[in-house]
């Protein structure tokens, strides 16, 4: 073969190889995970000894666990919640009324993409130490501390939606066909955006469900969560991979639909910087 | 902005009714801010007061007055040293090899055909996923002293193992877990920017691939891929979770970065607190002058375009 | 200089579409063809082949006698023009300009020198030292054709270099590009869709029709004697009646009565020029109704209509303005339509 040939041919193969090698690497530890759920001893061979499926049934009965994934979600739906009650307004104002608004919202939505989540929690533990000491060390101070950091995804989903449905306009021939700011807001805005609040709303979900380093500093095991659980079960006393094997991929596939379904209601639009959920959430 | 004038016009009575005293002044304030207010208190609050308290902090002594002590004792102490120094390594060896192996990668998948392409585009928005502490255990379940490839380095007869999950390399695969999606997703639509037509221009002034790369198409994807390490550099320096979970605890510890630092002495809760905040100022300074430079590349590509 | 020759050139993709169906062409040295057809014809595509962007399925290319198809294109001795100019963006006018010749290794002296001779080829003298996003769409295209020229190919090629301008700028541009074109004596080929474009700068034009060429010619034989239906209706300002053939003659009422075509066919379509229709006042000729009149400066376009023995005939007539106004709208006029400069071909084949 003439060199010029042979180094297209290595070029070639040598695409397929690098994407091959990264499909490996990124499905071989969701296959060790998922193995563990239904294995029962794994300690001598490349594959477990044997699988069983009575994992998944003293998962369920486990009390603690249930507590704990109960606890995670009903957070994260309160945070969730908080979230779409505090941004939009804000934004539907900002959008119509009050430009200025805009300014301030985009700086602290940058904060969260700059600060470690390490950083915010020292912050806010030495904060609220100072100045409301009685809110220190609750699952209240922790749930404003998602929504506080959720937030920047919440964000700019509805914001990419509002300029999407071109709010400005909708809103001037709301008011020249009579209505008030309220009703524009119900039967005008609100289901233009749907679809931006639908995946807003997802994206905070996932971050609250995910999140570890709040979590850990503000509260502790005094509010034990998913990520807190796993770390007890990973590296604790009382370590048991096949519980954590469950549980993990029970957040897995709680978080991948929540990801999928965003990407499905935003098809069209191409902010992959946005987009990118899931690894934000646990820093 | 367009809109701004026609909300003004719209919403402003045309009269041009001026707030005159106090009292309606006031409440045209609270009518353009009010909706706002909520999230505005909570973001301010648990966003910026906080980093505000942590600068102040790492100038409060024990006592509470002024002091730079706190800054000289992290400066001088070997062990803040050491995680200062291991955390950027850590960031830039993360950051570098996602650019080395995620940037081809970027330039492939662009060039794909769109079905092809969004397959792997979902592949690796699902990799993002996997995150926090479960993606730690999976690096145990394949790293780690009965992990997968530790077994099978074993079963092969291969004389060495995989690097532990506690252990430097251990987190830099680790973190490349998500890096290098990451960075790949962040630079995916710059690689656009490169026109096919200027690789055919080149070819008709006689240029090879390897001459068309060095003079043109690296040069302008070069403030993309940089943007791309830093981001991914500052993404890397603040990981807390991921390390906190593989590299252990205490004396057992092989790796110390800043955040497992200021755990650390959250954790103890002993006097060190000062010391804490001088960490995290620290880990927030390099994460600024990371987003300024980022800031600053994106700046230089508008020459061009 | 080159010459550029295509051997029975097919080009398939997949086994339907057939973009080039065994042409063969020959461009002497220094002439300038213009290849011109509508999208999807197969002109561009003839253009890549011959700077090797394309390979051809079947035939041979030859630039100066040799042959050159299995070169890539980076070896080939040609400078291209691309319609999106194609300037590398993060290099000045200069640097754009000196890229081929350090590709081939030139000596920086004479590079510098070379450069400047170029851009005051191209009256570029002020913009060297600019980016490309800051100049103008027409300087952007001069550009593009110094950076082309700078390593003196054999062959010059322009893929529609000029349909991203405004008309103005257009004009222009297209007499420069002749200008030096002849300056230089280089062989060229040049696509394009638009006709007037074509017959005004090339010394031969090649009417191309899916992947193939229908006639190549000077474009004055292009004009007055179009070979095939195909390039009488691209060529030209022309009506077309499409009649049915009875006893090997083509009429319309008392207004037109040609011989039909050689090829045997029921049908046949009559080109012919809107300054070969007549107003009779004498009894010669047939009426015809005024549909529209279309106001257009010192001429104005009268449609007509005519229907005779069942069949209807639209076509049009431009008349100078001050006689146009006294037609009124809807009214009857006898014409006449001289078939000396027809064209006719039949319609069924």
């Amino acid at each position: 073969m003439v060199l010029a040939e042979r180094m297209r041919w290595i070029g070639r193969w040598g695409r397929w190889l690098l994407l091959a090698t990264l499909l490996v690497y990124l499905f071989l530890p969701i296959v060790a995970v998922v193995l563990y759920a239904f294995s029962t001893k794994w300690t001598a061979h490349i594959l477990p000894d044997a699988y069983t499926l009575k994992h998944w049934g003293s998962a369920l009965s486990d009390v603690r666990l249930v507590d704990v994934a109960l606890r995670t979600f009903v957070l994260a739906a309160g945070v969730t919640v908080l979230d779409v009650l505090l941004i939009v307004p804000a934004i539907y104002w900002q959008w119509t009324r009050n430009p200025k608004i805009r300014p301030h919202l985009e700086l602290t939505a940058a904060i969260p993409f700059v600060l470690p989540y390490i950083v915010i929690a020292f912050g806010i533990l030495s904060l609220s130490g100072q100045f409301i000491p009685t809110l220190q060390g609750t699952v209240w101070l922790l749930a404003l501390g998602h929504v506080a950091i959720a937030f920047p995804f919440f964000y700019w989903a509805v914001d990419g939606a509002m300029a999407a449905a071109n709010i400005p306009l909708l809103n001037e021939a709301a008011q020249t066909c009579g209505a008030t700011p309220l009703k524009t807001l119900r039967q005008i805005v609100l289901p233009n955006v749907a679809s931006g609040i639908a995946t807003g709303s997802m994206l905070v979900f996932a971050v609250s469900f995910n999140e570890f380093a709040l979590v850990q500093i503000l509260v502790g095991a005094r509010f034990e969560t998913i990520s807190l659980y796993s770390l007890d079960l990973l590296t604790g006393a009382n370590a048991d991979f096949n519980k954590l094997a469950i549980i993990t991929c029970l957040t897995f596939v709680i978080v991948f639909f929540m990801s999928a379904a965003s990407v499905y209601l935003n098809r069209g639009q191409t902010q992959t910087s946005r987009l990118v959920t899931g690894a934000k959430s646990t820093k | 902005m367009d809109s701004k004038v026609s909300i003004e016009s719209a919403v402003l009575p045309s009269d041009g009714f001026q707030p005159r005293s106090l009292l309606q002044k006031v409440t045209q304030w609270l009518a353009d801010w009010l909706p706002a207010l909520p999230i505005l208190i909570v973001a301010y609050g648990l966003l910026v007061a906080p980093v505000v308290a942590l600068l102040i902090q790492s100038f409060l002594s024990q006592e509470g007055g002024f002091t730079v002590a706190n800054w000289a004792e992290v400066l001088a102490s070997r062990s803040d040293r050491r995680a200062i120094v291991t955390s950027l390594g850590l960031g830039a060896v993360s950051a570098t090899s996602s650019l080395a192996i995620g940037g081809p990668i970027a330039w492939f998948i662009s060039r794909m055909l769109p079905v092809q392409r969004s397959v792997w585009l979902a592949i690796l928005n699902m990799a993002t996923n996997f995150s926090g502490i479960g993606l730690a255990f999976g690096f145990v379940a394949i790293l780690g002293t009965f992990g997968m490839l530790t077994l099978a380095f074993k079963e092969l007869g291969i004389p060495f193992a995989p690097p532990a999950p506690g252990s430097f390399w251990g987190l830099v695969l680790a973190y490349n877990y998500t890096n290098i999606p990451l960075f790949i997703l962040l630079t995916i639509s710059g690689m656009g920017i490169l026109r096919h037509d200027w690789l055919e221009a080149a070819q008709t002034c006689g240029a090879t691939q390897w001459r068309f790369w060095r003079s043109i198409g690296l040069p302008i994807l070069t403030p993309f891929l940089g943007a791309g390490w830093l981001l991914v550099f500052t993404w890397s320096i603040g990981l807390y979770g991921i390390p906190f979970a593989l590299a252990g605890n205490g004396a057992t510890r092989k790796v110390t970065l800043i955040t497992l630092q200021i755990s650390d002495i959250l954790q103890a809760n002993i006097s060190g607190q000062g010391n804490a905040a001088v960490l995290a100022i620290v880990l927030l300074a390099i994460a600024a002058l990371s987003l300024l430079t980022y800031r600053w590349m994106i700046g230089r590509t508008a020459q061009w375009f | 200089m080159g010459s550029v020759s295509l051997r029975n050139v097919s080009k398939l993709y997949g086994t339907a579409v057939r973009a080039l169906d065994d042409v063969s062409l020959d461009v002497m040295s220094g002439e300038l063809v213009a290849l011109l057809g509508s999208s999807g014809c197969g002109k561009t595509t003839l253009l890549r082949s011959v700077a090797g962007l394309e390979r051809p399925t079947q035939g041979q290319i030859l630039i100066d006698g040799r042959d050159v198809t299995a070169i890539p294109t980076r070896s080939r001795p040609i400078g291209m023009v691309f319609q999106s100019y194609a300037l590398f963006p993060n290099m000045t006018v200069r640097q754009n300009i000196a890229f081929p010749l350090t590709t081939r290794q030139k000596a920086p002296r004479r590079l510098d020198q070379r450069v400047e001779e170029l851009l005051d080829l191209v009256q570029l003298n002020e913009q060297g030292d600019r980016f490309p996003t800051q100049l103008s769409g027409g300087q952007q295209q001069r550009a593009s054709l110094a950076r082309a020229l700078a390593a003196s190919p054999e062959v010059l090629l322009l893929d529609e270099p000029l349909s991203a301008l405004d008309a103005l700028v257009r004009n222009q541009l297209r007499e420069e590009i002749r200008r030096i074109q002849q300056t230089l004596k280089i062989t060229t080929l040049f696509v394009t869709h638009d006709q007037s474009e074509a017959m005004a700068i090339a010394d031969r034009v090649a009417v191309m029709s899916r992947g193939k060429i229908e006639q190549i010619a000077s474009p004055l034989e292009l004009y007055e004697t179009p070979a095939t239906r195909f390039s009488a209706s691209f060529i030209g300002n022309r009506n077309a009646l499409e009649l049915p053939v009875q006893n090997g003659r083509v009429q319309l009422g008392r207004a037109l009565d040609v011989a039909a075509p050689e090829a045997d066919s029921t049908r046949a379509i009559v080109f012919f020029r809107p300054e070969d229709v007549e107003f009779s006042n004498n009894g010669i000729g047939h009426p015809a109704t005024v549909e529209s009149k279309i106001f257009q400066g010192s001429l104005t376009r009268l449609h007509l209509v005519i229907e005779a023995d069942g069949h209807v005939g639209r076509f049009y007539a431009d008349l100078p303005s001050r006689q146009a106004a006294e037609v009124d709208l809807g009214s009857h006029v006898r014409v006449y339509i001289n078939a000396t400069n027809a064209r006719v071909f039949a319609a069924d084949i």
